[in-house]
């Protein structure tokens, strides 16, 4: 690409696109965005880390559309034009994805559709690849991505670990510490349920607040 | 040139749409046939499994016909279109019966669970009132509650009840708090209440649909001493 003469691909600035949101700029945490899908996939672990692989690719590759197309789009309509190649890049992502993991997409069925709703994907579009080049942008959608994405699989990690037992489909909790079985033990419930993912991502900001203190609000 | 011009707008929208139409469309099309390789074969590997012949070769070992209301077969031209709008295939009095060669039949089940539908596939041993497996998929039931009913534990479940007692159809019931009768019944799945009751209707509502056809295979068996196994396939390759 052409804009990269300047300064190399992956220069620190350029870097701090992509790492940024990881922490000090997550999505999830600190702009407290796409929670609604955060709620809604993180019951096991599988179709969490799909969900994030699949937000990051839209996220990064609607920038870069955007990135390019940022000089002709009128202003008028750029949210329309803006949802046209959003909604396109999802449509993409769901055929890929039924056409190559298809029990994945089985899965993830509807929400692969609500990618397209997903407040993350429109705000860094608005925020920030209509007023900068491809290259950066699209370090910046995969970042806010792939930031979204951490977290949906942190939360997924507890929730499906303390929910089911198991992680990615294996189980972790011996069998025979279930009541069932003479044991001790039994799975949480709450956590199958959506209001426990809120508390999750509640208790993931506490942690990351008390850490980085500049993020505490006076 | 003015970017805000109506004109400009106008040829910006109509150019973009086009665009991503013929995208989305190549797509599409190119990729069909390989999603409905997948979907044809998620099928065939679940009658295969409610058969636990999940090895064996679905087009060799497996006769997929249709019988009408009275249990008669009649001449569907692609008997897994119908199981694509199941309950459709029902209401017009098509019901697709996949026949091993070993005797033992598959149909499929369709109903409501919690959150959405809810089908599946029953297996019958050759006395047509033994089950030999199921198996049942969901498409939006709650995970580790209702969603349980896809798991092989509870599927293992349903092996070896009988939906018929005598000649008397009983259905397989799922009850709460444990099943009480050990041919008719299942323990349906504690916080899944309602998406076990949508199983229960399931059951009693497709299999009932098979009656005749399960009281006419009864009674040929009863005549012939099993020359089953020969014509099943007879069928499988007339059918190809």
């Amino acid at each position: 690409m052409g804009n990269n003469e300047k300064e190399p691909m992956f220069s620190a600035k350029n870097m701090k696109y992509l790492t940024g949101p990881f922490s000090a700029n997550n999505p999830v945490i600190v702009q407290i965005l796409g929670i609604c899908s955060a709620l809604a996939v993180t019951v096991q672990l599988k179709p969490a880390i799909v969900m994030a692989l699949s937000v990051a690719v839209v996220t990064g590759f609607a920038n870069l559309v955007m990135s390019l197309l940022r000089k002709g789009v009128p202003s008028r309509i750029r949210i329309i034009v803006q949802l046209v190649v959003i909604a396109a890049l999802v449509i993409l992502v769901d055929q890929v994805l039924k056409a190559f993991v298809y029990d994945v997409s089985k899965q993830l069925s509807v929400y692969v559709g609500l990618i397209i709703t997903n407040c993350i994907v429109m705000g860094r579009v608005e925020a920030f690849g209509l007023g900068n080049k491809p290259w950066p942008s699209f370090l910046d959608g995969l970042g806010n991505g792939l930031g979204y994405g951490l977290i949906l699989v942190i939360v997924a990690f507890f929730r499906e670990l303390f929910g089911s037992g198991s992680l990615l489909g294996l189980h972790i909790i011996p069998e025979s510490w279930y009541a069932a079985d003479g044991g001790f033990y039994s799975n949480n419930g709450l956590m199958l349920f959506p209001p426990m993912a809120l508390i999750i991502v509640g208790c993931i900001i506490w942690v990351h607040r008390s850490w980085k203190k500049d993020l505490q609000e006076k | 040139m003015n970017k805000n011009s109506n004109t400009y707008i106008v040829v910006y929208s109509v150019v973009m749409v086009v665009i991503v139409a013929v995208l989305l469309s190549v797509t599409a099309l190119s990729l069909q046939q390989r999603q409905n390789n997948n979907r044809l074969n998620e099928k065939k590997q679940s009658i295969l499994s409610s058969l636990s012949a999940s090895d064996r070769n679905f087009d060799e070992y497996i006769d997929a016909y249709a019988v009408d209301a009275s249990g008669q077969r009649v001449q569907v031209a692609d008997i897994f279109a119908l199981t694509e709008d199941l309950k459709g295939a029902f209401e017009a009095g098509t019901y697709p019966v996949f026949e091993a060669s070993d005797g033992r039949v598959v149909v499929p089940v369709t109903g409501n669970g919690l959150w959405g539908p809810i089908w599946g596939y029953v297996a019958l041993e050759s006395d047509m009132s033994t089950i030999a497996g199921v198996v049942f998929d969901h498409s939006g039931e709650t995970p580790g509650l209702g969603a349980e009913i896809a798991t092989a534990k509870h599927q293992a479940q349903y092996v070896g009840k009988t939906i018929f007692e005598g000649d008397e159809f009983t259905s397989v019931r799922l009850r709460k708090g444990g099943a009480v009768d050990a041919a008719h019944e299942v323990d349906a799945i504690s916080g899944g209440t309602k998406t076990s009751d949508g199983v229960t209707a399931m059951l009693r509502n497709s299999l009932q649909n098979y009656i005749p056809f399960f009281a006419g295979k009864r009674a040929a068996a009863e005549h012939e001493e099993c020359t089953c196994p020969a014509d099943g396939e007879d069928n499988a390759e007339s059918n190809e």
